[in-house]
């Protein structure tokens, strides 16, 4: 176990390693049912479900491509950006690379010299609320490339919609990256839930980049699941609560493996009248380096705003660890904050306790974990349930 | 008649502490006895080590379930045998809901789906049940909730670590009433449904709705004295345990 404070968490990547998008794209819009089993069934795994039933809308990127867009109901929009980009001009002049700046990073630089945007455009008219969840599956099927994404989500006045993103590079790719940003704008009244699930190779590096500016009564919940942790995952979503009102809550889920270091953050700029943000880390270490952060900055009258780390440690071997850094700014004296953060192991007596009705060892780990993550995400409860089956296996096998 | 409880010579150790000492106790099937004894004394030591908690060290001794030892069968392996218990302490699990214990019995014995709904309306557990375990429960609260845990189970021998504690009398009706259900005293005409059991008890409250065949006298990790539960009661009620302690001084002398 390293010593040092400062150790520094995740290392830049070395870019010129990976191949990117090819200077001419070949149109490749397919029908969903041409989408390979083996890809369908690691789409499933991070929620994306390629027959579409229950969902409102489907997006699908493969690598450099998009195989699929299609939305299903009225008054839902749900393109390629490329095409979105060419179809309305204000896109460009009003919300494109405005809620990310294109020279944030070296990621979003990347991103923004890619030949064409890959990603979606999604926007909700006024006062649609739609059905069903959209989803779209951001998928890796080669190995050694750079997949770049640019996705805008645009929620008009009064619109609803429940968005669920599966990122997941297939069962051979072992290294690539995947920088992606998103644009999320959500109108007066309006309520963006965005559900991401990640499940990576074991070499992959991922850069996540995304804002989101809410405005007056408007609502932002982003869930943030990592099943299957890449190398290295760095993602710091910031979000700009501007309207009276606003709120947003965020949820991130990390599994963790050996060998991989995720930093998540998160970054709440409460200036709205009475705005109140949420911030909950979740983690299970079973090795590997996670950080959880978090920085919300309250800066109106009546605004509210919580930071919750929570952390479970099992068999994390070695060099496994959490960190929590739950962070609060206030720059208004009439803003209310706080923070708490816990890390521990999972307690022996309440396994004993469970074990005493009768269930297995592992079966009382994965009710016990379930329970720790208290998540109730919306069409994810199979995947996240099958994954912690998993971890729960293998900390029975360990020692607690 | 068979033991369904044989417990010969027992050491138990916990935190590499000896707590209870040559620790002889025969339950026959079908039979109900209480426990008595200070505090301290190691009553819940006792009812782990059955149980099987790790942390409850068997150094010496036999533990004899049903005529097998499981001296080295783990928690689960035992509570599958039929060992039921409801904790004095139990440990509050967040996020884990009363309805996810249930769910898991009716998934083991689904033809009892039905039996543990009249149950929970029955003994009123519906308001518990999307509360976490024992999250916030009061002290009678939880008792109920420990009950109703085993007879959604309805093991074979029945466990019970000091169901009457803390419990107004109101609750304890229904208290009484779920000891009975568990150990079928109510309607168990044929005496091979009865339930076995052990409960500890400080007040004896819960011997005025269940009736207990034989008491016994826990003592500084040992078994004192056994016989009649109200006999030996009313001295405890009358002497104290001092007057044990005197009684078991001069059976040694002698
Ligand atoms: N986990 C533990 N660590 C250290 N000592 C323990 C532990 N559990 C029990 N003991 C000790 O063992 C002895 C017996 O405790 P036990 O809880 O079995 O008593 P009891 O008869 O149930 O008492 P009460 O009537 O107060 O419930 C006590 O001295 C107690 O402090
Ligand atoms: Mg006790």
């Amino acid at each position: 176990m390293e010593n040092s404070t400062n150790l520094r968490p995740v290392a830049d990547i070395d870019l010129s390693q990976f191949a990117t998008a090819p200077n001419t794209q070949r149109p490749v819009l397919i029908s969903p049912d041409q989408v390979e089993l083996d890809d369908a069934e690691v789409m499933a795994s991070v929620g994306v479900h390629v027959k579409g039933e229950d969902r409102s809308g489907t997006y699908i990127l493969r690598d450099f491509h998009p195989l699929y867009a299609q939305a299903r109901t009225d008054g839902l929009e749900l393109l390629p950006i490329a095409d979105a980009l060419k179809e309305y001009d204000w896109l460009r002049e009003r919300y494109y690379w405005r809620a990310v700046p294109a020279d944030l990073d070296r990621y979003t630089a990347q991103c923004a010299s890619a030949p064409e945007p890959q990603g979606y455009f999604i926007r909700v008219r006024k006062g649609t609320k739609v059905p069903f969840p959209v989803q779209a599956c951001l998928y890796i099927a080669r190995s050694d490339i750079a997949q770049t994404v640019h996705n805008v989500v645009i929620l008009e006045e009064d619109a609803e919609l429940h968005l669920i993103t599966g990122c997941a590079t297939r069962t051979d790719v072992s290294s690539a990256a995947h920088l992606g940003v998103s644009e999320h704008y959500v109108g007066r009244s309006a309520s963006l839930t965005s559900s991401m699930v990640h499940s990576w190779g074991p070499e992959v590096e991922v850069r996540p980049r995304s804002g989101t500016i809410v405005e007056a009564g408007g609502t932002f919940v982003s869930n943030y699941v990592s099943l299957r942790p890449a190398r290295s995952i760095q993602s710091n979503p910031r979000t700009w609560l501007n309207g009276e009102n606003a709120s947003a809550k965020y949820l991130t889920i990390i599994l963790g493996s050996q060998g991989s270091t995720i930093d998540t953050g998160g970054d709440v700029y409460l200036n709205g009248e009475n705005s109140s943000a949420e911030l909950a880390h979740r983690a299970v270490c079973t090795g590997g380096r996670i950080y959880q952060r978090g920085l919300l900055v309250g800066n109106a009258p009546g605004c509210r705003a919580h930071v919750d780390c929570a952390g479970m440690i099992l068999d994390a071997g070695e060099d496994g660890f959490i960190e929590a850094v739950p962070g609060l700014r206030s720059l208004h004296p009439e803003a209310r904050m706080s923070h708490e953060a816990s890390i521990g192991k999972i307690a022996p007596e309440q396994v004993a306790y469970l074990q005493s009705r009768g269930m297995e060892e592992r079966e009382a780990v994965s009710l016990i974990i379930r329970g720790f993550l208290d998540a109730d995400i919306e069409g994810l409860s199979p995947e996240l349930d099958a994954r912690i089956a998993e971890i729960a296996e293998l900390a029975g096998h360990g020692e607690r | 008649m068979t033991n369904i409880l044989e417990i010969k010579d027992l050491c138990v150790e916990v935190e590499g502490q000896e707590i209870l000492h040559d620790l002889d106790l025969v339950i026959a099937d079908g039979e109900v006895h209480a426990l008595l004894g200070p505090n301290g004394s190691g009553k819940t030591t006792l009812m782990m080590a059955i149980v099987g908690y790790p942390e409850y060290e068997t150094t010496k001794g036999r533990i004899l379930f049903n005529g097998d030892d499981i001296i080295e069968l783990d928690i689960t392996e035992r509570a599958r045998l039929g060992i039921g218990v409801s904790q004095q302490r139990p440990p509050t699990i967040a996020g884990v809901k009363l309805q996810q214990v249930l769910d898991y019995a009716v998934a083991n014995a689904p033809q009892r789906a039905q039996e543990i709904d009249e149950l929970v309306s029955t003994f009123q557990m519906e308001p518990f049940l999307e509360r976490d375990i024992n999250a916030g429960l009061s002290g009678g609260e939880i008792k109920r909730s420990e009950l109703f845990q085993l007879l959604a189970t309805r093991p074979r021998f029945v466990m019970m670590d000091e169901p009457d504690s803390g419990v107004d009398l109101e609750a304890m009706n229904v208290i009484g009433e779920m000891t009975n259900e568990l150990l079928a005293r109510n309607h168990a005409i044929r005496p091979t449904e009865r339930r076995a059991g052990l409960i500890i008890t400080h007040t004896g409250h819960i011997l005025d709705y269940v009736h207990a065949d034989r008491a016994h006298v826990m003592l500084d990790g040992y078994i004192g004295c056994s016989g009649n539960p109200r006999i030996i009661l009313d001295q405890i009620r009358k002497y104290g345990y001092q007057e044990c302690v005197r009684c078991e001084l001069r059976r040694h002398r002698r």
